[in-house]
């Protein structure tokens, strides 16, 4: 038997429906080509074009790459072995109304991903905080059906897309800058103008990333039960917050206790009424 | 800092050889550098903030050449930005159609480079005055420019520089409007500019800044102009970013 007279007689083996053993061997073969192009149209895509792009843009882009080409050789292992899919799409309409309502929140958390990738409200890298679920971090990445941030704690959680992008989101790196605040109380018999003077020196001297312009900027808050509270504010450069925030009200105390300007304990004045 | 007086206590800037030991001296700095073995040398730095560094360095012979040099003041206290904002001590007033010539000091840091086949690696930086080395910022929180920011005065000439902590930098500034102007601060990225070593003193490439029209707004161009002078061109110690112009406001 020669080559010829076997594919011959391949293609007269019926599966089902007019589709042969010859037509699902070259349909095989079709895919497997498929596959092998759209892995090294991926490759070729990460090596050359994905170093340029944002590491989200250039994740999805890939995806699609690789899917498009492998449903596109489908399509044409379909065509060429005219195969009539009208059937397959009934059932397939009927099945993906059921499925659907099945799988409402994966198409929603898909979507989102989509429109997550369209609107940008952050990116591969952004230190975020997503006040309505209490989550603080830095955005790994914005998959298909989830994203993942990494907390500050060192931990990753795993947020549907869903649900990040109905939340409200609160971008820690989109300004140039950003603004550390602490408020201390100082004692009444002390004079305000000094002990802001002394902050503000003290601040000058030993925080420099905190910017002199603008000026830190003070606000006597209120004249509360114990003390005068004045709140300080300073701006920093957007990624050095912890040579900021944390170390702020050391400053703070520092050059108080350096001028002898007293933080008081909370107290109370009792007067007793003469008998 | 008076520093005419006591630059002579201090190094020089300049290349050096070092064989066995060389001590260099800054104000409030003490850099060394000392051979461990054969081809190994020991460098450490002490700072008046208490910041000490120590490296080793390979060296193929027995011997290494090293560089003091004046730098661009951008990485005290660490590398955030390519621009400065000069805020200069006294208000500048330019007449309608008018022209001035003026020289400011600008901060400089000092950096101390390895020769290597007459290539410089950048080593390590020094600043001799990190109190005037802060940041600052040109517009609005979210879309403003961070700067590094130096309150400096007004120099007599490009000889008047401040040993080791300010070179001089000249700046032409033209009003083309047709009412005065006050001009009180400068922003530019720096990238753009040269610095210039003799002896202790340093100088850097100057700006020529065009107060104009543009549409309803009054702006200032600021373009960097390159200097002609005889001084050794220190090495480079950022990238180099070239032709980039700021367009600032005016109050």
């Amino acid at each position: 038997m020669t080559p010829l007279d076997f594919l011959q007689s391949l293609s007269e083996i019926e599966i089902v429906g007019g589709l042969t053993v010859l037509s699902l061997l070259i349909g095989g073969i079709i895919m497997a080509v498929g596959i092998i192009v759209a892995k090294i149209a991926k490759m070729i895509f990460y090596k050359y074009y994905a170093p340029t792009l944002p590491q989200d843009t250039a994740k999805n882009l890939s995806k699609i790459i690789y899917f498009g080409i492998i449903i596109i050789a489908f399509l044409t292992f379909t065509s060429s072995q005219g195969l009539d899919l009208s059937g397959l799409l009934v059932a397939g309409g009927i099945f993906a109304v059921v499925i659907g309502f099945a799988t409402q929140s994966v198409v929603s958390n898909l979507i989102s991903g989509v429109f997550l990738m369209v609107e940008k409200p952050a990116k591969h890298g952004d230190t975020l905080q997503i006040p309505d679920m209490g989550i603080s971090g830095t955005l790994l990445d914005i998959g298909t059906f989830s994203s993942r941030v990494r907390k500050f704690d060192g931990t990753v959680i795993r947020i549907p897309n869903e649900k990040f992008f109905t939340s409200n989101i609160r971008s820690l790196t989109s300004s140039t800058v950003r603004r550390a605040e602490a408020m201390v109380g100082i004692a009444y018999k002390d004079d305000i103008e000094q002990a802001i003077a002394a902050i503000k020196n003290e601040i000058r001297m030993t925080m420099p990333f905190v910017l002199m312009v603008p000026e830190p900027e003070f606000r006597v808050e209120e004249l509360g039960d114990s003390s005068v509270n004045i709140q300080v504010l300073v701006w920093h450069p957007r990624d050095d917050w912890s040579q900021a925030q944390p170390i702020l009200l050391t400053t703070v105390k520092r050059a108080l206790d350096k001028t002898g300007i007293e933080i008081p304990f909370p107290q109370r004045v009792i007067w007793e009424a003469k008998e | 800092m008076s520093t005419d007086d006591s630059s002579n206590e201090f190094s020089k800037y300049g290349v050096y050889d070092v064989s066995e030991r060389l001590d260099l001296f800054l104000p409030n700095i003490s850099i060394k550098f000392e051979r461990v073995s054969e081809n190994a040398f020991f460098y450490s730095r002490a700072d008046s903030e208490g910041n000490v560094s120590e490296k080793m360095i390979p060296a193929k012979s027995n011997q290494i050449q090293i560089e003091l040099a004046p730098i661009r003041p951008l990485n005290h206290p660490a590398r955030r930005t390519n621009y400065v904002f000069l805020k200069f001590d006294k208000e500048i007033y330019l007449s309608e159609d008018s022209a001035a010539t003026i020289y400011v000091h600008c901060p400089i840091e000092i950096g101390i480079f390895l020769i290597h086949d007459q290539h410089r690696e950048s080593l390590d930086w020094v600043t001799c005055n990190p109190l005037n080395s802060r940041f600052g910022l040109y517009g609005p929180p979210d879309t403003g420019t961070l700067c590094k920011l130096a309150e400096v005065s007004l120099a007599t000439d490009m000889s008047d520089s401040i040993s080791y902590v300010e070179g001089v930098m000249k700046i032409l500034i033209e009003n083309s409007l047709n009412t005065g102007q006050n001009f009180s601060k400068v922003i530019f990225p720096i990238t753009d500019h040269s610095v210039y070593y003799d002896d202790s003193k340093a100088i850097l490439d100057g700006l020529k800044v065009t107060l104009k029209k543009r549409a309803v707004v009054s702006v200032a161009d600021v373009q960097p102009e390159k200097i002609q002078t005889d001084w050794i061109e220190s090495p480079t110690w950022e990238t180099f970013s070239k032709h980039t112009t700021v367009e600032m406001g005016l109050e």
